[in-house]
């Protein structure tokens, strides 16, 4: 057994005794008047109070709900012995008459997580514990027990007899009493409309109960302040005792109502997980369990340490604070998902989070290795871009070194020997015939060079763009080529290459295979896409399977998403098309 | 009276070889340029017949130079290390009088795009 639970148990019994204290001294009472009333409200209310106090106290150690609802059960028990004929028992139970309600209000503002929330609450409750303790002690002080000729005993602490002040205190009492329930009703009809659906059936009771005292403590001080008395006074305090009675069994059937309703939830879950949800469904099925829209599903990857959504896309959890709570989800002893939700969820129930968690754990598992599929096949598609855009990079930058260099200097050189033979003419002794000879092959040098910097990449694409890089490809090409529609804008880079090098390729097998007599070249954007079209009128029956370069166009398009397709029946001309995503 | 020439080029090897060949054959060159803003400066200031204007200028590349230069400015011969082809149409388009290949230049190749 833990000391706590010895503990309760201990108070348990104390709280037992206590509780018939008003069965002992109602019966021998000078001055009670409703003997019957009294013996049967007053020992119920306290037991009520302190044992469903002490059951939430043992379930929830952490939440002072239960310590609260306790302690208005003891001092409830406490101030019943003002029924006490004997002066010092009798003067306590005045003292300790009102703190109660103290509790009472402070209990029903926390609900359910034991803590106040919001200036409201907590100035209702310092004004509520003020006018219940100091200003109870203040009333005693002045009053004379004897003076309303009651029975009562002697106030063995009147310190000052005065009943023009003791009754601006009582006043004072009532009137801010009545202010503070006001307050309170106030509250919990926030209360009442801040929370989800869920969470609202395990608040109705406490709450419904909760305003309906409230509306009774009202009328009661104000009865008070109005001097009401005889039937209708006992009537208002029947009322109030037989509600007061009823809040701990609210209490009681908002927690089953809560369980019954995390039943309901896992059960509803369970069912929906059965039919197999698709991607994205899980997540909503989830936040309809456990009645929060807001919710988030984050799915654990291993590997990279990191959290990703149910599309494979790296998500970062929302720091942690008043108002999110996280849970994370295990199957098999590794993490597989973490549940981000509103924190009023775990303040009314703490459990079902941990159920909802265990009823969807292996269809989190499976969402999350469909998850971390989708994120590896996007890592790999991020890598293969990478690669091409370090690639292309690469090329451009030969394509520079090599125009602004080796060619450059080739290119002087030429010019050099062309001055040089022109500086010979006419003292010659055959030197000319060598810088001639000399000056062909070089020539033929800066052409091949010219062609090999052009294969590494068209710079003319990168400086002018497609039109005149078309345009180019179609004024060296040996077949006619018409360069019909293109669009003037830039596109993106990786774009522009892919659709150039297809072209190229395209038109080169146009030379090398078709037997053409033209081409036709188009390009054009449509919903998100560039379309390429490489169209001849040769002869046909091209194998798209032969040969390497469009399979390695194929790889190229695949990189961005694209597709290339070859249209080539014998005798009908060829035609290469390309859809390439371009956003 | 020998015709002037501005030589326009980001490379000064060819400024160099270039210059030493136009003289050869009989060209006034005036003056030297490595971008398209002093290109437009210093035609501003030599007043030159001919401009022999490379296509890959750091800043403002050839076209846009030529461009700048229509109307009564001097004759625009452009110059590249690649071939006129690469650039398609738009030698053609541009308002230069021609288009020769760099190592390819000659004084006689000038004289034949000139009026």
């Amino acid at each position: 057994m833990t000391s706590l639970r010895r503990a309760l148990l201990l108070l348990g019994f104390v709280g037992l005794v206590g509780g018939a204290v008003p069965l002992m001294l109602a019966p021998a009472s000078d001055h009670v008047d409703s003997k019957t009333v009294s013996m049967v409200f007053l020992p119920l209310i306290g037991w009520a109070f302190i044992g469903t106090g002490l059951f939430a106290w043992w379930r929830r150690p952490e939440n002072r709900f239960g310590a609260l609802m306790a302690a208005v059960g003891f001092t409830w028990c406490i101030g019943g012995l003002w029924m006490a004929n004997e002066p010092g028992l009798f003067i306590v139970g005045m003292l300790f008459g009102a703190v109660p309600y103290g509790f009472l209000v402070h209990m029903l503002l926390a609900f359910p997580r034991g803590v106040l929330e919001g200036r409201l609450a907590t100035g209702t409750v310092v004004a509520v514990y003020f006018v219940t303790t100091v200003m109870q002690l203040a009333w005693v002080l002045t009053y004379d027990t004897t003076r309303d000729e009651c029975g009562c005993p002697p106030n063995p602490i009147l310190l000052w007899d005065n009943q023009g002040v003791s009754d601006v205190i009582a006043g004072a009492q009532s009137a801010i009493g009545l202010l503070a329930v006001v307050a309170l009703i106030l509250a919990l009809y926030r209360r009442w409309n801040g929370v989800g659906s869920v969470q609202r059936r395990g608040l109705t009771p406490v709450i419904f109960t909760g305003a309906v005292l409230s509306a009774d403590l009202g009328l009661t001080l104000a009865a008070d302040l109005a001097g009401v008395s005889g039937p209708v006074e006992e009537a208002v305090d029947i009322a109030g005792l037989s509600l007061l009675a009823s809040v701990p069994f609210a209490f009681l059937i908002g927690l089953l109502s809560t369980r019954m309703s995390r039943a309901g939830a896992v059960g509803d879950l369970v069912t929906r997980l059965a039919d197999a949800p698709r991607r994205g469904e899980l997540r909503d099925a989830l936040a309809r369990a456990l009645g929060d829209d807001s919710l988030m599903l984050a799915y654990w990857m291993p590997g990279s340490a990191g959290y990703r959504d149910v599309h494979g896309h790296a998500v970062q959890l929302p720091p942690p604070d008043a108002h999110r709570a996280v849970s994370h989800v295990d199957h098999d002893g590794r993490r597989v998902a973490t549940i981000v939700y509103d924190a009023t969820v775990v303040e009314e129930d703490p459990g079902l989070v941990d159920a909802v968690g265990s009823a969807a754990a292996l269809a989190l598992e499976n969402e999350r290795l469909d998850a971390e599929l989708r994120a590896r096949v996007e890592e790999v598609r991020n890598s293969r871009m990478r690669l091409i855009e370090v690639g292309m990079a690469e090329r451009r930058g030969l394509e520079r070194n090599l125009h602004d260099g080796a060619q450059q200097r080739l290119v002087s050189l030429a010019l050099t020997l062309r001055t040089a033979r022109l500086r010979l003419e006419g003292h010659e002794d055959g030197a000319s015939e060598l810088l001639d000879g000399a000056e062909q092959e070089l020539n033929m040098a800066i052409s091949e060079l010219r062609e090999l910097a052009r294969g590494i990449h068209p710079a003319v694409l990168s400086d002018r763009g497609l039109p005149a890089a078309l345009e180019s490809l179609a004024g060296r090409s040996p077949v006619p080529v018409e360069v019909g529609s293109v669009p003037d804008e830039r596109l993106p880079e990786p774009v522009e290459l892919a659709a150039y090098y297809v072209i190229s390729e395209a038109l080169a097998n146009v030379v090398k295979y078709a037997d053409a007599s033209y081409a036709r070249v188009d390009v054009v954007r449509e919903n998100g896409h560039v379309l390429v079209e490489v169209a001849d009128d040769g002869v046909g029956g091209a194998d798209p399977a032969r040969g390497t370069g469009l399979r390695g166009l194929e790889d190229r398009l695949g990189a961005l998403e694209g597709r290339l397709a070859v249209e080539s029946r014998p005798g009908l001309g060829t035609r290469v098309k390309a859809r390439i995503p371009c956003g | 009276m020998s015709v002037s020439v501005l030589i326009v080029d980001d490379h000064p090897s060819f400024r160099a070889s270039a210059r030493m060949l136009l003289e050869s054959e009989g060209y006034d060159v005036v003056g030297e340029a490595a971008d398209g803003a002093g290109a437009l400066l210093e035609v501003e200031r030599l007043s030159p017949d001919v401009v022999l204007l490379d296509i890959g200028l750091p800043d403002l590349d050839g076209f846009e130079v030529t461009n700048r230069l229509a109307g009564n400015g001097p004759a625009v011969v452009l110059t590249s290390s690649r071939e006129g082809c690469d650039y398609g149409t738009l030698a053609e388009g541009s308002g230069a009088r021609g288009f020769i290949t760099k190592s390819e230049l000659s004084g006689s190749a000038l004289r034949a795009l000139l009026p």
